[in-house]
Order: structure tokens, then sequence, then C-alpha cells
């Protein structure tokens, strides 16, 4: 799993690579905190652009909610974009019902 | 090996109202489109061919009761909720048919659904019986004594005529009955609950029910993986979808479909049985959850051999 995010003046975008599964998932839980923090420090909202991802498992989809978590109040995070293979674990999962999920980034 | 659930419903028993049964015949006469049968199996081999289970079948509403039969003189049954006393009519037909009078139980926890039917366990009034209860708990017997003083039933448990013993173990400490080596391992839980291994001729059998694996102490999976490494059936608590489970249900104690997936598959193991089911779900509820975690195990599975997703439903057997 790679990473990369990308601070703009109204959203920081934080887009994981790959897979999130057992042997990736604490990086990736890594990443959404301080990705988090850094959309806090900003004051703006946060976009996990979910495109370059394969699929996350269980794992990686708690990860999402350590991040929630870490956000509180302060910052809205929208899941932009997942594949179909996503979609579907988003939809079997009930996370669709827990965050915001776009078709794209905007 | 042969597992056969007596009961699968978590929390609480559930009966059927009118209205379920209803809608089951409903669909059933639109299935059958005007078709007419000879006799009752006629009918009855177009119901298995065209029917899915929710409408021909029922998963049932007994709490937690499972058998494991394998072991040399002695009936092994997992948890003693409501679907202790159907077990325990049966084992009164097989007991006459010349099988020992020896019940090894395993006690997941004493949550009120795990112990219910103890009470109404018919071979606890056989004199002639050996119960051995084994726990995790040091508070069994309270527990069970507990639960029949005259305030909340009428038979005391001193009045139970079987030779009723009660035997602590510690976690990770592997240990030997009628030919099956256990291990518990600690779950999470309200009072803790445990979960077990079962092992006999390389057949690897996995109990691991009101078991929550919180968000905070996924490093802590590691060890349900080993646990259940190269299992031949998981019996794994998926009661809630992993949505309600970090959001209203955390720390209610329970896991979900998707969890047990991906422990079954780190750990290798072959088949994963549902269990512990809400019991606010109906039979399209549960049906439908299975489905998704079928699903869930094909969209992850990449390279690795495929694992079997079955729903336990009260009745079910399964050969190990």
């Amino acid at each position: 799993m790679d990473w990369t995010q990308q601070t703009s003046a109204d959203r920081v975008i934080g887009r994981p690579v790959g897979r999130v599964d057992e042997t990736t998932w604490e990086r990736f839980a890594e990443h959404l905190i301080d990705v988090v923090r850094a959309a806090a420090a900003a004051g703006v909202p946060l976009v996990v652009d979910l495109a370059g991802l394969d699929y996350m498992s269980s794992r990686g989809l708690r990860a999402l909610t350590m991040a929630k978590r870490e956000a509180g109040e302060t910052v809205a995070i929208t899941l932009a974009a997942p594949n179909a293979r996503m979609r579907e674990i988003l939809a079997i999962s009930r996370y669709d019902k827990l965050f915001a999920v776009t078709d794209d980034v905007g | 090996m042969l597992v056969r659930f007596w009961g699968t419903r978590g929390s609480l028993p559930v009966a059927q109202h009118a209205t379920a049964i209803q809608a089951k015949i409903v669909r059933a006469l639109v299935a059958a489109d005007g078709r007419k049968f000879a006799d009752e199996a006629a009918a009855r081999a177009f119901a298995e061919t065209n029917l899915d289970f929710a409408t021909y079948g029922a998963f049932g509403g007994g709490t937690s009761c499972v058998e494991i039969e394998g072991a040399d003189d002695a009936f092994f049954v997992c948890d003693m909720g409501s679907g202790l006393r159907e077990f325990g009519l049966d084992a009164f037909r097989r007991c006459a048919a010349g099988h020992a009078r020896t019940y090894h139980v395993f006690m997941s926890h004493l949550h009120w659904d795990h112990i219910m039917g103890f009470p109404f366990f018919g071979p606890a009034f056989d004199p002639g019986a050996t119960i051995v209860i084994h726990s995790g708990h040091s508070d069994a017997e309270a527990a069970l004594r507990r639960q029949q003083e005259e305030i909340s039933f009428p038979v005391p448990f001193d009045w139970l005529r079987a030779k009723i013993a009660f035997v602590t173990h510690d976690q990770d400490q592997p240990f030997t009955v009628a030919g099956v080596t256990v291990t518990l391992i600690r779950q999470a839980h309200s009072h803790e609950s445990f979960g077990y291994r079962f092992e006999r001729d390389g057949k690897v059998v996995i109990y691991s029910t009101d078991s929550e694996h919180k968000l905070e102490n996924m490093d802590a999976e590691a060890a349900f993986e080993a646990f259940f490494a190269d299992a031949d059936l998981v019996i794994c608590d998926t009661m809630y979808s992993l949505g309600d489970s970090v959001s209203l249900k955390q720390d209610w104690g329970h896991s979900s479909n998707i969890v047990a997936v991906d422990l079954c598959r780190a750990g290798g193991a072959k088949r994963l049985a549902l269990f512990h089911h809400e019991p606010t779900y109906s039979d399209e509820d549960i049906a439908r959850m299975h489905a998704e975690t079928v699903r869930y195990e094909e969209l992850v599975r990449e390279d690795r051999p495929p694992l079997e997703v079955i729903c336990a439903y009260d009745g079910l057997e399964v050969a190990i």
C-alpha cells in the first residue's frame, strides 16, 4: 500500500494505492491519522480518494473508524471514487452508512 | 467428528409469528406457479429444488448450544442455551440405544442466554448420568445454582440427580477429555468469555462466540488467527455488521461477519459457520447476511484457497 496526499485551500486529499489488509493496515492507519490532523490544522475537510485502492479488508475499514474518531466534529471525511469491489465492501460492511461516499473526487 | 447445532440464536430465544410462516407459504405458492403435485413427496422434491432456505426452512430460535460428536464414550456440548433442551431429549434417545451417559459441557461464558437451557436439561435429572461442566470461569457453579433459586425457578439445583462436576481451566493450557484435545482462549466480552479449540485425529473445530474484536485492540487479533489456524470448521460470533459493531453496538461484546472472514482467512481455516444470530433478524435478514458474507469472501480472496462460509441453523449437521 502506497500513500500520497495533497493539501489545497479547501481540502486535504489522501490517496492510498494498492490494498489494505492484515499486512498493510497499520501503515494505512498511521497515514490516516496524520492526514486527519493535517486537515484539522488547516481547518478543511478530508477526502480519501479510493480510486487507486484495489480493496480494503476489515482492518482497513476499522482504521477508517479510528480516523473518524480522531476527526470528531472537526474534520468531515468523505470516501471518494471507490472501485466496484470497494463499493461492494462498503455496502456489505454498512460503512456506506457511517461515511459519506461519492462517485468521484470532485 | 460431526458438529450438530441445537441453538444458533444470540441473546434471546426467538419464536416465529404466524405472519412469518404465512409469508413463507405465500412465497412457496407463488413459486409453484399453479403446479399440481401427485403427493407430498413430489411437493417436497419441488420445494427442496426450487425454494431458498428462508422460504422452505428457518434458521431457528434456540440460543447457543452446539454438540460435537466424536469423543470417546461421551457427549460434547458447547454452551447450554435454550437449544440444550432438545439436545437433552435426543440424548435420552441415544442413551436408550446404548450411548454412555456422560456429558462434557464447555461454557463460553455464563450469561443468561448461554445457561438458560440447563434447568430444562433432562439428563440432569438422570441419576445414572455424569455431567462435567468445563469453563474458564471459576464462578460457573454459582451461575447455575443461582438461576435455579426459588425466586427464578421451582426446582433447586440440589434436587438434580446426575453427578455434576465443575472444572475450571486456564487459557493456553491444553487438556484432553475423552480423547479430544481442548484449548481455551480468553475473549473480549462482559465478564469475559472463552473460545474453544477441539482437536482429534488431525481434525480441528473452533467454537468462538460472544467475542468482540475491538477496534483499539487489532494487534491482539494475531492470537485469534493462530487459534483458528488450519481449522476445519470455525463457529464464530457474527451477530452484527462491522458498521454496527464499531458504532451503535460497540462494547456490546460481539463481532461481525467480515471480521470473522478475515480471521479465518489469516488463520488458514477451511470453513466458517456464521453463528449467534441477532434475535431481531428475520430468516430473510439472516439469509441476506449469509449471502453478503459469501460475497465478501470472494471479494477479498485473492490467490488464497477459498473459505467456505456456511450459516448455522438449529438442526444443521456438519461432518468434519
